[in-house]
């Protein structure tokens, strides 16, 4: 517990001068703020008009298909929110200011992972949960159903958080980290949409191999009652794998660590 | 005219010296492609299916359409201006007797044709693994028009990314912010992620007063012959008038933003 406490003191104080840093250049909060909410707009506006027009995607109806998008962004914006540091990790790694990192009696991989906090995700997260919860109403959940949702939400964060701790790892021994966190992007928005969407083998790879549909789209149809208690236990069964397993590449990756910059 | 040619050889040449970065580039535009591609597949599962004007083959066609015109119009070097800007490079520039904007343009060009034959290659493996049903378009006169709205889309793209970069020289710190609004507004408002007639009417006249339909959707329309001889030439005219105003309004922007560029970082 006292651990805890340490690390949420030390995680509020890098947040605190990061949101700062951002506040002093409004400009720059202003058109971030505008660009990312205008790509949410426009995209919502696209699933409206499309499904409208169509009478349902892939037997889903014009609320569930929104519902999916929306959980695709509380995973998605949450973890920009939580791990932006990681896209500024790299030049770290050139410089060789990661050695200062691993000099502090604190976590390396907390401070490379958490280190800095993006106001601009924080402040869309919520009207976010506000419009999940006004969508997800819609659906008529049971109290059961949300339970299993904020729980595989909660899965699907901790599947995010071993993706970042991968793309570190990578980084390390290879120094490649911006194009490898794009990727990672460009695969979780193949869950903007259910996975339904896609042919086999390409729906089972990334229902379970790159488990976005675990992330995104199990929850939402967690919450639809359309995920059993079996499925939601394996699900949660690989998030504690991806999580255990990125936590050993880290810990192999920082014995690859050379230090060459510095 | 030499120097440009000496730029275009030696941009191109750089493009192989970052082997890496591009593979990872075009990663990216095949993860981006299938979402849309999926998504339309799933709409149009059955042969018979008639929605916003489109069959299953146009729409897959139009999808398929995206790699290449994509390539073509939207792969560019100048994303890096804003960011030489504001590390003050541009100062290495503007004391050789070449012309910033013509530079970029040249740079853009060898990036393009680079661009161009690997998603030529990408777009031929695709069709094989995914086996679409595919519009080819037969007739000259839109193939004509095709061509003419693709080189105009390529000069607007430029002039929009030069013009976005500029903010750079009024706002140092911010180099990147101007080019992800505007990345944002080709995707969604140029037809990169959707096509416009999805939208409905009222939504699409107010789009098509600004420059970004000429972008990818309006060659594309013109590909799939969506459009008749009429509203094709009308099309075309509208995006090289957009060429003419966005041209004089970086001409004079860029004299203005050079008064008060600083040469920071330098």
């Amino acid at each position: 517990m006292k651990k805890i406490s340490y690390y949420l003191r030390i995680w509020w104080m890098m947040s605190r001068n990061s949101f700062l840093a951002v506040f002093y250049v409004k400009i720059a909060l202003f058109i971030f703020l505008t660009g990312k909410v205008l790509r949410f707009v426009f995209f919502t506006l696209f699933i409206f008009f499309l499904v409208k027009g169509s009478q349902g995607l892939a037997g889903y109806t014009l609320h569930q298909s929104i519902f999916f998008f929306l959980t695709f962004n509380l995973v998605d914006i949450t973890s920009q929110f939580l791990f932006r540091e990681v896209y500024r990790f790299r030049p770290q790694l050139i410089s060789g200011d990661f050695d200062l990192a691993l000099v502090k009696p604190f976590s390396p991989l907390f401070r490379s992972l958490m280190g800095g906090a993006d106001i601009i995700d924080l402040i869309t997260i919520p009207p976010l949960i506000f419009t999940i919860f006004y969508i997800g109403s819609q659906l008529t959940p049971s109290i059961l159903h949300i339970a299993f949702y904020v729980l595989l939400i909660v899965n699907g964060l901790l599947i995010a958080t071993a993706f970042h701790i991968f793309v570190l790892g990578f980084g390390i021994i290879t120094l490649e980290v911006d194009h490898l966190v794009f990727i990672y992007r460009d695969i979780i928005n193949l869950g903007k949409l259910p996975v339904d969407i896609y042919r086999e083998p390409i729906r089972s790879i990334i229902t379970y191999l790159i488990p976005v549909g675990v992330m995104i789209t199990l929850p939402a149809k967690a919450l639809m009652g359309l995920v059993s208690p079996i499925g939601i236990i394996a699900t949660l069964g690989i998030g504690a794998v991806a999580l255990v397993a990125s936590y050993r590449f880290w810990n192999f990756a920082l014995t690859r660590y050379t230090s060459a910059s510095s | 005219m030499d120097k440009y040619l000496a730029i275009f050889k030696i941009s191109f040449a750089q493009e192989f010296a970052y082997r890496l970065n591009f593979v990872m580039w075009r990663v990216r535009n095949i993860m981006q492609f299938f979402l849309i591609f999926f998504l339309w597949d799933t709409v149009f599962s059955s042969p018979s299916t008639q929605i916003f004007g489109y069959d299953r083959p146009k729409i897959l066609t139009y999808v398929f359409g995206l790699i290449i015109v994509r390539s073509i119009v939207l792969s560019a070097r100048s994303v890096d201006i804003a960011g030489e800007v504001s590390r003050g490079d541009l100062s290495n520039y503007l004391v050789k007797p070449i012309n910033y904007i013509k530079y970029w343009l040249t740079r853009d060009l060898s990036s393009k044709l680079l661009n161009l034959s690997f998603a030529m290659f990408e777009a031929v493996l695709l069709f094989i693994v995914l086996k679409p049903p595919f519009f080819l378009q037969t007739e000259a006169l839109q193939l004509t028009f095709f061509v003419f709205s693709i080189f105009t889309a390529i000069l607007l793209f430029f002039l929009l990314m030069f013009l976005f970069s500029m903010f750079a020289l009024w706002y140092p710190d911010q180099a990147w912010g101007a080019s992800f609004l505007l990345f944002i507004f080709v995707d969604f408002l140029g037809g990169g992620v959707f096509p416009l007639d999805v939208l409905p009417v009222n939504f699409q006249n107010i789009l098509y007063l600004t420059p970004f339909p000429y972008l990818l959707f309006s060659p594309l329309q013109i590909y799939l012959g969506k459009f008749d001889t009429l509203l094709t030439v009308r099309n075309v005219l509208i995006g090289a008038i957009w060429v003419a105003i966005l041209s004089v309004m970086v001409n004079k922007i860029w004299r203005l933003g050079l008064k008060v560029y600083r040469s920071e970082g330098r």
